[in-house]
């Protein structure tokens, strides 16, 4: 008998690593198996190849004025240590296997590493990690909420969707920082429009409508997606009149837009399902170093953080996704 | 036949990995991920007598061959550990070490008494040189203080082995070294992370809230190793104290150089992060070291390192 995959770490092969625009590229990945999953988890990427010890003990000539060999590479090139949250963007599973897409920016040497593979090169990742989206009721109305690289996890929950109508959201510094495809047979939204398109071709494909909006206006909307959400939910949902079913508001993104997302949703008193990033070394729970500030529940943290009204969660493990109501950041 | 088992104090252990306190959770956080029954020991995190919320975020940033962190002794506090993981514990498939934190006498001899009676404790480590808790006295680097404090817990844990755990951010290790088992340590290990830093540029603030924060990963084991070699040679061996050896280790090579150096034993911290896989990684590689050198037992390799006027213990490289 076959038993499902479980968590645990996987070497995957590189299918494609295309470059997106600016900085972005979008990567699939294939593995013989993989356990279930959903939007808002993420998978620890490897930056670096685990197979080899970097730190060989053979000894080694060198030759003076000459660069010296692999011995010592970690010190002789900028080569990330740490594993790499990423969170999916896609998946689909086929009669070869499961393929998992990740869109990674260059930031930095882990991601200027992960931006070299090619096809057929081996990736260890290591997930699935992390609590999920609590996808939309039959009378929910998903808004998606994404700003830069937290567009990825919109992505996926857009596929999940499965035809639900939903809207998308996504804002960007610029047109080439947008790592999405613009489709041609629809005209560019003007400025100030706030218009939901089937203009992004990722998210109409699964019967989401966006708006995209841009800080410079060189794309749709001028300004940032979170004035662009606040104008729709004002002219879509009046006074908190709720038409053909209530809102319910999905977001990742960079923290201060994520704050004002879940403030937006808690003045109208809409449910905010934020996907926080946070630096993690491990992404298992072991290390503590993904911690973020809740407000404390008795009901759901017991004897944990007794006597205070806060309390640190793991984004690794109680996350990524929280309630916006909840978050004390 | 090859044999890689051991003796620490008592303590029999079928390889010489372990995972170092603070890098592996209370218990089964890395079941998915690693074969658990495969390690040597493992380590938990510090306990303190209180829960402790641990540091502000920022609490890690990475580094050229290694990474900063200042966590904060974030822990569960003894009597929720009691309660909640204690129960996991005696499910573990591998003798547990539970390494115990504090900031007074009466703060380690509590949690440490606590642990003398309980099964599924194998033996204790006492952390006395966390770098990165401002509250309370700091043990690690006073040798005088760290022989009082080792001598008080030993006399509330009559029944399990008491590691103690070095700092390496003092003027003389072998000082410190010689005071914890003047005090009664059955084995010492060492190093704890090294204080250091790290400053975001642009903003002209340290990367970490807390300021500074210990070093760890492959930037520190060439220093660690010194270390470990020194207070073999100096303290360790003479007064027949085993030393579990850490400081980045990644690779077997590692290890090997670890062991030649004096350690009976080797901690892997930062490199689970990475690779959870490595202790299984280093004793498939230490298997084939000894295959290669021809020695059937890894005890035999520990501290024969070979310094400048030694006389020469190991035969020809076959």
């Amino acid at each position: 008998m076959q038993t499902a995959a479980a968590r645990d770490q996987y070497s995957s092969q590189v299918i494609e690593n295309a470059f997106l625009c600016r900085e972005h590229y979008r990567l699939v990945l294939r593995l013989p198996q993989f356990p279930p999953t959903e939007p808002g988890q993420f998978i620890q990427v490897a930056c670096r190849d685990t197979g080899i010890s970097y730190s060989p003990e053979r000894e080694i000539d060198w030759v003076e004025g000459e660069p010296l060999g692999p011995s010592g590479v970690e010190l002789m090139q900028p080569l990330g240590f740490l594993r790499r949250p990423f969170s999916l963007a896609g998946r689909s599973d086929g009669p070869d296997g499961v393929r998992l897409e990740l869109i990674h920016r260059i930031v930095g040497v882990g991601t200027q590493w992960l931006s070299e593979l090619k096809a057929g090169d081996t990736l260890d990742v290591l997930g699935p990690l992390g609590n999920r989206f609590r996808l939309p009721a039959v009378n929910e109305i998903p808004l998606l909420v994404g700003g830069g690289v937290g567009i990825p996890p919109m992505l996926y929950l857009a596929q999940k969707l499965k035809g639900k109508k939903g809207i998308a959201f996504c804002g960007a510094l610029t047109r080439d920082l947008l790592p999405l495809t613009i489709t041609g047979d629809v005209p560019a939204p003007s400025q100030d429009s706030t218009e939901p398109l089937n203009n992004i071709d990722e998210f109409a494909r699964n019967g989401v409508a966006a708006v995209i909006t841009t800080d410079d206006g060189s794309y749709g909307f001028r300004g940032f997606v979170t004035q662009a959400l606040e104008r729709y939910l004002d002219r879509t949902f009046p006074a908190g009149k709720q038409q053909g079913g209530r809102p319910v508001i999905y977001t990742c993104g960079p923290e201060g837009m994520m704050k004002r997302v879940a403030e937006i949703a808690g003045m109208r008193g809409i449910e905010c399902q934020v996907a926080v990033e946070r630096a993690m070394a491990c992404g298992m729970g072991t290390c503590q170093s993904c911690c973020i500030r809740l407000r404390r529940d008795p009901a759901r943290d017991g004897r944990a953080f007794e006597g205070k009204d806060w309390i640190y969660k793991l984004a690794c493990t109680d996350g990524p996704v929280f309630l916006g109501k909840d978050l004390l950041w | 036949m090859l044999d890689l088992s051991l003796n620490l104090a008592g303590l029999k252990l079928t390889n010489p990995t372990m995972t170092c306190s603070g890098t592996c959770g209370y218990a089964f956080e890395y079941a998915d991920f690693k074969d658990l029954s495969q390690l040597g020991a493992f380590v938990t995190k510090s306990i303190t007598a209180e829960e402790r919320p641990g540091n502000e975020p920022a609490r890690i940033v990475e580094v050229r061959a290694g990474m900063l962190n200042a966590i904060g002794l974030a822990n569960v506090g003894l009597k929720r550990f009691l309660a909640e993981k204690v129960p996991l514990l005696k499910k573990m498939p591998c003798p547990v070490i539970v390494n115990v934190a504090g900031h007074s006498f009466d703060d380690y001899t509590e949690t440490c008494g606590a642990m003398d009676g309980l099964d599924c404790v194998a033996a204790v480590e006492l952390n006395v040189s966390c770098p990165n808790v401002k509250d309370g006295l700091t043990f690690g680097t006073h040798p005088g203080r760290l022989r009082e404090l080792t001598s008080a817990v030993k006399k509330v844990l009559p029944h399990k082995p008491l590691i103690v755990k070095l700092s390496p951010n003092v003027e003389d290790i072998t000082a410190t070294a010689r005071a914890t088992i003047e005090g009664g340590a059955d084995v010492l290990s060492l190093v704890n992370t090294f204080t250091a830093m790290a400053v975001d540029i642009y903003k002209r603030r340290p990367r970490l809230a807390n300021v500074t924060g210990g070093l760890s990963g492959p930037a520190i084991k060439p220093i660690a190793l010194h270390l470990v070699s020194r207070v073999y040679r100096t303290v360790a061996k003479s007064a027949g104290v085993p030393i579990i050896g850490m400081g980045g280790v990644q690779y077997w090579q590692d290890a090997v150089e670890f062991m030649l150096a004096g350690a009976s034993a080797v901690a892997i911290g930062t490199a689970l992060f990475v690779d959870p896989a490595t202790p299984n990684k280093i004793c498939d590689g230490l298997r084939q070291y000894l295959e290669k050198m021809k020695i059937s037992r890894l005890s035999d390799i520990v501290g024969a390192l070979e310094l400048p006027g030694d006389q020469p213990k190991t035969a020809p490289y076959p």
